[in-house]
């Protein structure tokens, strides 16, 4: 978890700007003022990017809070790893 | 010259709400109900003079999507102050520099100043709601048509925003004439997830309330889904966006699963939205009217609406002035041009604005007698609609061709696996300028890359296509040209 966290944090400075050491779990849009609409995708993008994911529809609607943020990115990833090894 | 109480643009807002004027912000779903809006705007007209502040007096609103910047807003402009409107982002950026242009006396904010700038010195600010107040205690400041009744930053520019003056007169002008476009009725609600710092969404706000209507406020955006179903929760009847909002519904969100069984219109303004995008969506969601809108935030915010029942016949056109205004297209050398030829937008009328805030050399370059020059090229069919080819400062000469950016991301956005395109110029040996082109498309496509060089029309030089993530955006969702210009 910690590692994903930290990526995450790396793709908000890279998203917003942001001292990445701010961004906690409970960090939500509410705390970061570019997190906007336009901010969101710009972030998913860059959260694809960094760990080589794509997101699709349901994956960005739930997305909330930095902490379902890593939850997606794990079971996502997990899925992936899963598909290596069929 | 006439001074009254009934021109206050506020004044009349209040006295025309109706029992449909909730405001709610759908992120909390608190409610302010609407037989408390009233009040609470003259609260917080009463709250301002409260604080020392004089009619005339400037105050910095901060803008954020819940209901209390706008109540802070119009009760600003009953008590005959001058709000200054700024996005959340704009304040934490360059508020300082806004404040000290605008000559502002203090800040408003919901929760508190938070923005660095305003720490270290003794800030005047005002903070929060006021306890509601009957109007017959405090009535409207009187005032005249022409006075100042709000200053409107322009969008899209970066640094400090330009102020836009605009009267009580402007106001009340365009928001009838709005209204009347639209066939506002008294029972509508209005779901707004833009600003009212933006000219587009004050314009939602006020033909709302100014009709006996309410507002639904949303901040959610990024979670196009809640949005959706807080329109059916709440029972908005308008939804309104640029054109990146219809394309973030059209690629990231379920529209085609979620009904709105309650929606009569979508609204779009804020630049071209492809018509192959409009079509999609009246595919998807055909019953709401689809309407297309032009405007300037130097023309109060509306110019020109497309309804809904000519959307086949005009797709791409900007639609008819409103019934107030007379759009003219004239040459370089100032000369009004027949039906079908291209040049310069020109509008006169009650909602242009008197120009901008101490910046006579601007005023007098984008203003001239009463004309207002919109720096956007169209031209004018014979039943008077407004085709539009190039928005100020939004083209190129390729080869000594004036090729406009909106033709080419229009074009481009068509070719099947595009969803966005934007453009931009460069220089080159042999056309002088050609395009640089940046498209968000289907996921790894060196082919994609090759399809659109293809695609284009042997005149249109290109230099370069790069697949990219995302455009570059300004805060109200438009193209951010300056900063695509660092990409190139």
């Amino acid at each position: 978890m910690e590692e994903v966290l930290a990526k995450v944090q790396t793709a908000f400075k890279s998203a917003f700007h942001v001292d990445p050491r701010t961004i906690t779990l409970d960090t939500s849009p509410d705390d970061v003022p570019a997190w906007d609409s336009m901010g969101h995708v710009t972030l998913a993008s860059d959260l694809e990017r960094a760990f080589g994911l794509n997101f699709d529809v349901d994956d960005l609607m739930a997305m909330e809070n930095v902490r379902e943020i890593c939850r997606v990115v794990q079971s996502k990833l997990g899925k992936v790893e899963g598909a290596h090894l069929q | 010259m006439h001074i009254s109480s009934e021109w206050n643009f506020a004044g009349r807002l209040v006295e025309r709400l109706g029992k449909n004027s909730d405001l709610i912000d759908a992120a909390t779903g608190k409610t302010f109900p609407a037989t408390d809006v009233p009040g609470l705007i003259v609260g917080f007209a009463a709250g301002f003079l409260s604080t020392g502040m004089q009619p005339g007096d400037r105050v910095l609103i901060s803008c954020d999507l819940s209901p209390a910047s706008s109540l802070a807003y119009l009760g600003a402009v009953y008590a005959g102050c001058v709000p200054v409107l700024v996005d959340g982002r704009t304040l934490a950026a360059s508020g300082d520099l806004v404040f000290a242009k605008a000559h502002a006396k203090a800040a408003w904010t919901a929760q508190g100043i938070r923005w660095d700038w305003a720490r270290n010195n003794n800030f005047p600010q005002v903070e929060g709601t006021f306890d509601p107040r009957p109007a017959h205690l405090l009535r409207p400041s009187p005032c005249s048509e022409n006075d100042l009744a709000v200053l409107m930053p322009t969008s899209g520019s970066t640094g400090v925003p330009r102020l836009v003056m605009v009267s009580h007169g402007n106001l009340i002008a365009n928001t009838e004439a709005i209204i009347r476009s639209q066939h506002l009725a008294t029972d509508e609600k209005a779901m707004l997830i833009m600003p009212v710092s933006y000219c587009f969404g004050a314009s939602i706000m006020h033909t709302h309330l100014y009709q006996g209507g309410g507002v639904v406020f949303d901040s959610r955006f990024m979670f196009p889904d809640k949005v959706l179903r807080a329109i059916n929760q709440y029972g908005c009847t308008t939804f309104a966006g640029v054109p990146t909002v219809y394309n973030i519904l059209l690629r990231r969100s379920h529209l085609g699963s979620i009904a709105l069984p309650g929606l009569r219109r979508f609204l779009q303004a804020g630049g071209a939205l492809a018509p192959e995008s409009i079509q999609q969506l009246r595919k998807i969601v055909p019953t709401p009217d689809f309407l297309v809108m032009y405007g300037q935030t130097e023309a109060t915010a509306r110019i020109s609406h497309l309804p809904s029942d000519r959307l086949g016949e005009k797709l791409g056109s900007a639609g008819m002035p409103l019934d107030n205004l007379t759009v003219r297209i004239v040459d370089d050398m100032g000369q009004e041009l027949p039906n079908g030829q291209t040049g310069e937008i020109q509008v006169r009328g009650p909602s242009v604005c008197g120009g901008y805030l101490d910046d006579p050399e601007a005023t007098q370059c984008k203003f001239d007698h009463g004309w207002l020059k919109t720096g956007d090229l169209g031209s004018l069919d014979a039943e008077g609609c407004l085709w539009i080819s190039g928005r100020a400062g939004e083209f190129i000469k390729i080869r000594g061709f004036r090729v406009s950016f909106a033709e080419v991301e229009a074009k481009v956005s068509a070719i099947p696996g595009v969803y966005e395109c934007a453009a931009a110029g460069v220089h080159h040996p042999e056309a002088g300028e050609a395009l640089a082109l940046f498209i968000v498309g289907d996921n790894g496509a060196q082919a994609l890359v090759e399809r659109v060089r293809h695609a284009l029309p042997p005149q249109w030089t290109c230099n370069s296509v790069k697949l990219v993530a995302e455009l570059p955006r300004t805060a109200n969702g438009k193209i951010a040209r300056s900063q695509l210009q660092t990409l190139v």
